[in-house]
């Protein structure tokens, strides 16, 4: 038996074409990063062989690690609001009434593209007209914050459209996983006088750890890179307030005419990236786990 | 499989119900108006933009954004189906789209497969590989990609843009499927393997349907991705016969002036078809699951 | 279980199909742009930002110069890729990272333009120009070391927007002197109407303010000395313009919330009549003319005035922010270098002949205003036009975009009160001296 599922050809026909994609497709991308990050060039002339200087000046910019802050606090929050999804899942997966048709509904912003989503949030907090305001103001509310503009809280403000951007995402992920969860297990359970709750904790829960554990590393991995909404909705601004580092980096490449320094970030991304999967992949650690 | 354990509940309950059952009913009822909230704010978006594609740009701006179009402006449907080629886009959107969504979703399977049911050393390091490839910043690889694209001719054709949107969804696909194939048990390979099966149909007629939820679920994810997905399409792309719906939105962010009632129709004649795809798919999640349980 | 896999052979099938109509239509398409160059037509690719959905006027206008070229030309094919603004930026600054710029595109000036020129990109158009057909100094913007390599194909200047009927209701008038102007602010301020309306969020209309305060102040040589480095950024002149825009700012004369708005979203206040004054380009005028999306009823209640002098300063009231827009470059690697070029010298003269009339676009060539009917404010703009005494090209376009990202910043940092007149003005001027 044990042969048959070592057959080394039929391992290497299962995973050639899509590891020969991403080494095509990602990890030559990320190596000529890597390389232009060494040179001085404006991404239209000339490239001039400037050895690690990006990359040196890159560790002592305020701002790259003003914007490595910025993102690592959306990883926080974002791994954060899992809890909230996956409590809105566990009520979905049960057998409640309605829940076919929630679960329907709670995905729809999901569809949404980054495009309508910023239009959307930027209505809302506009100082003036906007929902969020308007909202307020019925209350009594006499000065409301003015959200984007304000450099202490923008960042905490466009947080909010990006979580709730990905609730679709993980509701959808905690439900096919809960559903997952074999209906016996669960009947048994209940016979044995467990409520709701109890079968939650101790059966659904540790069913789906693995689950749950590649969610973390999702949320964190993909906040750090995260760019859209950012970009769209504030610009980094104002003056550097709401910067992240993808933003940062296209910004150096793309607008200011840097783009070795823009490389040089983007690997710096990339590193971090490595970083905190490692930290996260630790601090989740349980003992049966293949570890990534 | 867990003991069967009888016992007899119902008597012992009798005087307990009526109150259990009122105090059941304000915790119900209470979890339905937070549920129901929930749900109105997660479908007021749609509405919201069925709303903002009727509005006139005077009202899109000054105006609350509570407030319902004054004179609804079908015409902005009109403009935006007819302008440009949005036709074309629309399908361009569709096959690009259902053709990476595939192609990454049978790689993926393939790849976990064997990743978590084969028997190998290598095993952790390529696993490893899929995961760093997903830590790459999007704009990190325009340059690289287009270079590399235009150097084989592939550049304003739609084969970059499967085969981009399949390199770069993997890592995300195989992470999930991951999880979810960690929870089925092996026995039924392994059972499988002794019968005299061979590796390839154990995978196509045994794993992969029982992994039909997660795969509908990596099905959803992936098409949301690609039909959304709007830098690859502007950068690789030139001539206007292959240019995808999102692009096609762009038509209308002019130099100093936005038409944003257009963009709003354009954006819900946009949504429309993934929307209704979404609502076959999911389906597809509960369906797997009573089809391809396979237990015991 | 059937239906599946038919859903599976069907798909399979449309994803073969797909990626054989890919391969085959590119395969196919070359092979035509092979016969077709070889035997029939030059191609000459350009790349634009004028889609038809979003700009239809102008795209009109390109689309019938490039028929009756092609008329006139038979053998050349004109090929046009269409991108929004963002968006064109993007692939641009791709194309010239792998060589691939289009034979003929758009460029701004100044600051953007330059590292093109000096990276050999763009080919030099001195032998298709013909310079006096051009207003006094758009061609500058478009010139390093005396060689044109940009032809403009838009000329903006900045007046005030102003709303006749608020300023009516509270008894105001067109105000000819900053003093005049700051009572018009408090005024209205006073009476909870938002006296102007500022999108800072894209950070260059806050700079138009300070830029017209820097020349009304200090002249008009005052903020270009300090950006050619022939003066200094902490000239005193605009330090006082930088604290003059605090008074401003601390005199709630901008719509709340400005550092969070976008142009767009500040125009609308306008629009709906929430705000008195914008201050804004000339690209703006079919909005307050010809447009057919706006109101007469609000068209006839616009009207524009000239920045106001400053009591003691030395700008005069005829001196304007503003300068050429977009204008067309011809790729140093064409390989029809010579056909791109003759198209876009006719491109651009047929273009001034019709922009106004047709697009509400004013162009950088000299236009005869003395035929065809122009609505009057038309008139008016152009008449100002001809009988300026300046033209001061906007800060982050003559600047590198290294320093004008910082001058951006600083603008916001300015209006948001988080940095003094001071410190605005030095570290502007430490990011100029920086610079090789």
């Amino acid at each position: 038996m044990k042969s048959v599922m070592s057959n080394k050809f039929v391992i290497a026909l299962y995973t050639l074409p899509a590891l020969l994609l991403i080494l095509v497709l990602i990890y030559i991308p990320i190596g000529l990063s890597g390389y232009y990050g060494l040179m001085d060039w404006d991404g239209i002339g000339e490239m001039k062989f400037i050895g690690l200087d990006n990359y040196i000046t890159l560790i002592q910019d305020k701002v790259f690690w003003s914007s490595t802050w910025h993102s690592f606090l959306l990883a926080i929050f974002s791994t954060a609001s899992l809890l909230l999804y996956l409590a809105i899942s566990l009520i979905l997966a049960s057998k409640i009434k309605g829940s076919d048709l929630l679960r329907k509904i709670y995905l729809i912003p999901m569809l949404l593209s980054s495009v309508a989503i910023a239009q959307l949030w930027m209505k809302i907090f506009d100082p003036t007209n906007g929902m969020l305001n308007t909202l307020l103001g019925y209350f009594g509310v006499e000065n409301p914050p003015i959200w984007l503009a304000d450099p202490e809280i923008v960042l905490y403000a466009i947080f909010i459209p990006i979580i709730w951007q990905f609730a679709g995402f993980y509701i959808l992920i905690y439900y096919a996983a809960l559903k997952n969860v074999p209906d016996e297990v669960i009947e048994a359970a209940k016979i044995d006088g467990a409520n709701p709750l109890q079968i939650a904790f101790k059966i659904k829960l540790p069913l789906i750890s693995g689950v749950f554990k590649v969610t973390i590393m999702l949320a964190v991995v993909g906040s750090l890179k995260y760019f859209d909404l950012i970009y769209v909705m504030t610009g980094g601004g104002p003056n550097g307030a709401s910067e992240v580092m993808a933003s940062y980096m296209y910004k150096e490449a793309f607008k200011l005419n840097n783009f070795g320094y823009g490389s040089a970030i983007g690997f710096g991304l990339l590193v971090i990236c490595l970083v905190m999967t490692w930290l996260t992949s630790q601090l989740t650690k349980s003992k049966d786990e293949v570890q990534f | 499989m867990s003991e069967v354990r009888t016992q007899q509940v119902t008597p012992s309950l009798s005087t307990e119900k009526p109150k259990k059952s009122f105090l059941n009913k304000i915790g119900f009822g209470f979890l339905y108006l937070l549920l129901g909230g929930f749900a109105i704010v997660q479908i007021y978006p749609l509405i919201w933009l069925l709303f903002f594609s009727l509005k006139t740009n005077k009202e899109v701006f000054g105006m609350s954004p509570f407030s319902l179009p004054q004179d609804p402006q079908w015409g902005n449907y009109t403009k935006a189906w007819t302008s440009g080629n949005i036709g074309v886009y629309f399908f361009n959107s569709v096959w690009i789209t259902i053709s990476a969504v595939i192609l990454t979703v049978i790689l993926a399977s393939l790849v976990t497969f064997a990743v978590t049911r084969m028997n190998w050393k290598l095993s952790g390091p390529v696993l490893g590989l899929f995961l760093v490839a997903y830590m790459i910043p999007l704009h990190s690889t325009l340059i690289p990609l287009f270079k590399m694209y235009n150097s084989t001719n592939l550049t304003d054709n739609p084969l970059s843009l499967i085969l981009s949107y399949t390199a770069f969804n993997l890592p995300l696909t195989i992470m999930i499927l991951l999880g979810f194939y960690k929870t089925f048990p092996r026995e039924i390979e392994e059972a499988a393997v002794m019968d005299g099966c061979s590796v390839h149909r154990i995978f196509f007629q045994i794993t992969l349907p029982m992994t039909v939820p997660v795969l509908s679920t990596t099905a959803i994810i992936n098409m949301i991705y690609n039909w959304n997905e709007f830098v690859f399409v502007n950068t690789f792309i030139s001539s206007d016969k292959w240019k995808t719906l999102t692009v096609g939105i762009n038509n209308f962010v002019g130099q100093y002036l936005t038409d944003w009632g257009a963009i709003g129709a354009t954006l819900v004649i946009s949504i429309v078809p993934i929307l209704l795809a979404f609502l076959f798919l999911s389906d597809k999640i509960v369906e797997g699951m009573a089809a391809g349980s396979v237990k015991g | 279980m059937i239906k599946k896999k038919a859903f599976t052979a069907v798909m399979s099938m449309a994803i073969a199909g797909g990626l054989i109509l890919g391969g085959c239509s590119s395969s196919d398409d070359t092979a035509k742009d092979s016969d077709g160059s070889s035997s029939d037509k030059t191609v000459v690719k350009m790349m634009h930002i004028w889609s038809e959905g979003s700009s239809k006027a102008q795209y009109t206008i390109v689309d019938d110069i490039i028929k009756s070229y092609e008329e006139e030309n038979p053998d050349v094919d004109i090929q046009t890729e269409i991108l929004a603004n963002e968006q064109y930026k993007e692939k641009i600054k791709v194309l010239s990272a792998s060589n691939e710029l289009p034979d003929v595109g758009v460029t701004w000036a100044a600051g953007y333009m330059k590292p093109y020129v000096d990276a050999n990109m763009f080919t030099p158009l001195d032998d298709v120009v013909e310079k006096d057909k051009f207003v006094a100094g758009t061609l500058d913007a478009f010139s390093v070391d005396d060689t044109t390599y940009g032809l403009p194909l838009e000329l903006n200047i900045t007046p005030v927007y102003y709303n006749k009927e608020i300023f009516e209701k509270y008894n105001l008038e067109v105000p000819e002197t900053y003093d005049e102007f700051l009572n018009v602010v408090e005024t209205l301020a006073d009476n909870g109407v938002t006296p102007i309306t500022l999108g800072n969020r894209d950070r260059w209309t806050g700079s138009m303010w300070f830029m017209y305060l820097a020349d009304r102040i200090g002249g008009k040589d005052a903020l270009n000395n300090a950006i050619n480095r022939t003066g200094s950024f902490e000239d005193p002149a605009l330090v006082k313009a930088a604290e003059e825009i605090e008074k401003l700012v601390n005199m709630d004369a901008f719509v709340k919330g400005f550092n969070g708005l976008s142009n767009d979203e500040a125009k609308g206040y306008f629009m709906n009549e929430q705000a008195g004054m914008y201050l804004m380009a000339t690209w703006e005028l079919p909005n307050y003319t010809t447009s057919p999306e706006v109101e007469q009823e609000f068209k006839d209640k616009i009207g524009y005035f000239k920045f106001p002098i400053y009591e003691g300063g030395k700008g005069d009231v005829d001196s304007f922010v503003g300068g050429p827009g977009i204008g067309l470059f011809v790729s140093e690697q064409s390989k029809v270098k010579e056909e791109a070029k003759d198209f876009v010298s006719y491109l651009v003269e047929e273009w001034g002949k019709r922009s106004v009339e047709d697009a509400g676009v004013i162009p950088a060539t000299i236009v005869d205003t003395s035929s065809g009917d122009l609505h009057p404010m038309y008139i008016d703009i152009l008449n100002d036009l001809s009988n300026a005494t300046n033209l001061t090209l906007y800060a982050d376009v003559q600047m590198s975009a290294g320093v004008a990202d910082v001058h951006l910043n600083q603008i916001q940092a300015l209006f948001g009160g988080q940095t003094t007149p001071e410190e605005f003005a030095k570290t502007q001027e430490e990011a100029l001296a920086a610079e090789k």
